[in-house]
């Protein structure tokens, strides 16, 4: 157990822990755009910058992180200080000039009183605030199927030579969990599209509802050890099934003498 | 003391009570939440079987989960969903073979049963003790 000071309030935490993990659980509204629980932090968005110091630097500080930068005995940390807001500001500014018409981006902008920024906006925005999350992801879920290619100003995410990526299964984990939705997909009927790949959907067995990709059901088999069959059903025939076979056990109990 | 849930669709009445208690329960922002128990027809008369996650031994879910998302209480017996490592992928929604991994379109979120962390509220509410928690004796 390490003991902090946040905002002039007491906290503790384990040995190990991230900052951003704390100042959350103490409930300090701190943005943070490329932090995910399940994968490695990034320090990719910079907005969870916080300024840190201690009774031994003798008045120094420093500005971190807080993703990215473990929990230490005795730290003094402030979460909103001046400086702190003007460099939020900044940061969202400029993320503002990328992406003009995302409205998350906008949303926390505006929270820091930025409407407008003062760059000169890119001439074709997206979305995609290059974060990196959706490749993190990817990989962390053993598939790796997009990265970021290029460098400087053309860099963007994409899958290998922005052909329709080979080791994709369409389980929309990056376009889920993309805090500003630029990943885009489209589920019609039976098929799933998403960065330029085309899946079939499987279909439940019994009402013909479509699951999940069929690349993905049989990838969880092959690697999670899990019989195929079960991919077979919907969740909802899946709870019927078992309400029919249990009935039949306990009308069985019933009709045997105890 | 372990305790455990025990399910008889014998003693049932189809009464959705569970259903209700789960959901109450669950509700979050005012809203109800999805119920996490399902009694369904069991395929005869008057029978009717509370479908819910049997905390199985060696889970679907748990196997399916690419992040590790989902962990074994030990104090609860239950297995449980950090919503926070969760990326939504449904891949455990699809393995389980019971269908009591949901998926709350309300929330965004794939939930299951997590024993109310103890102490099932669906239990206390059932009038025909269908739903029990009792403790196991080791």
């Amino acid at each position: 157990m390490v003991t902090m000071t946040i905002n002039g309030k007491l906290a503790r935490a384990k040995e190990g822990e991230m900052l951003l993990a704390v100042l959350r659980r103490e409930k300090i509204d701190i943005p943070a755009l490329c932090h995910h629980e399940a994968v490695e932090p990034y320090g990719g968005c910079r907005l969870c910058m916080v300024e840190i110091t201690k009774k031994e630097w003798a008045g120094g500080k420093n500005m971190v992180t807080s993703c990215l930068y473990p929990v230490e005995d005795g730290l003094i940390i402030q979460t909103h200080t001046t400086d702190l807001i003007e460099l939020r500001k900044t940061i969202l500014d400029l993320y503002l000039a990328r992406c003009p018409n995302t409205p998350a981006i906008q949303d926390l902008a505006a929270q820091y009183g930025v409407t407008q920024t003062s760059y000169e906006p890119v001439t074709d925005p997206d979305d995609c605030i290059l974060c990196g999350l959706c490749t993190r992801i990817c990989d962390r879920m053993g598939f790796g199927a997009i990265s970021a290619v290029n460098r400087g100003h053309s860099r963007e995410i994409a899958p290998p030579m922005k052909n329709a990526p080979p080791d994709c299964v369409g389980c929309l984990a990056c376009a889920l969990n993309c805090p500003t939705n630029h990943i885009k997909y489209s589920d019609r009927g039976f098929t799933r599209e998403i960065w330029g790949r085309k899946f079939d959907l499987v279909r439940d067995a019994k009402t013909g509802q479509p699951t999940i990709t069929k690349e993905f059901a049989d990838y969880l088999s092959k690697h999670s050890d899990i019989p195929r069959d079960y991919f077979e059903l919907k969740d909802e025939s899946h709870r019927r099934e078992t309400a029919l076979s249990l009935g039949k056990i306990a009308i069985w109990n019933r009709e045997v003498p105890q | 003391m372990k305790s455990r849930f025990i399910v008889t669709p014998s003693l049932c009445t189809g009464c959705r009570t569970c259903e209700l208690a789960c959901s109450f329960t669950h509700a979050q922002d005012g809203k109800i939440g999805r119920s996490r128990i399902y009694p369904l027809d069991g395929g005869f008369k008057d029978l009717y079987v509370p479908v819910v996650c049997l905390q199985c031994e060696d889970p679907a879910c748990v196997k399916s989960c690419l992040v590790n998302a989902i962990h074994f209480n030990e104090n609860t017996g239950a297995y449980e969903i950090n919503p926070e490592i969760c990326v939504g992928c449904m891949a455990c929604v699809a393995a389980c073979p019971f269908g009591c991994s949901l998926f709350d379109t309300q929330q965004n979120l794939v939930i299951k049963c997590d024993l109310c962390g103890g102490d099932p509220v669906c239990a206390h509410f059932c009038p025909s003790k269908a739903l029990t928690y009792k403790p196991i004796a080791t």
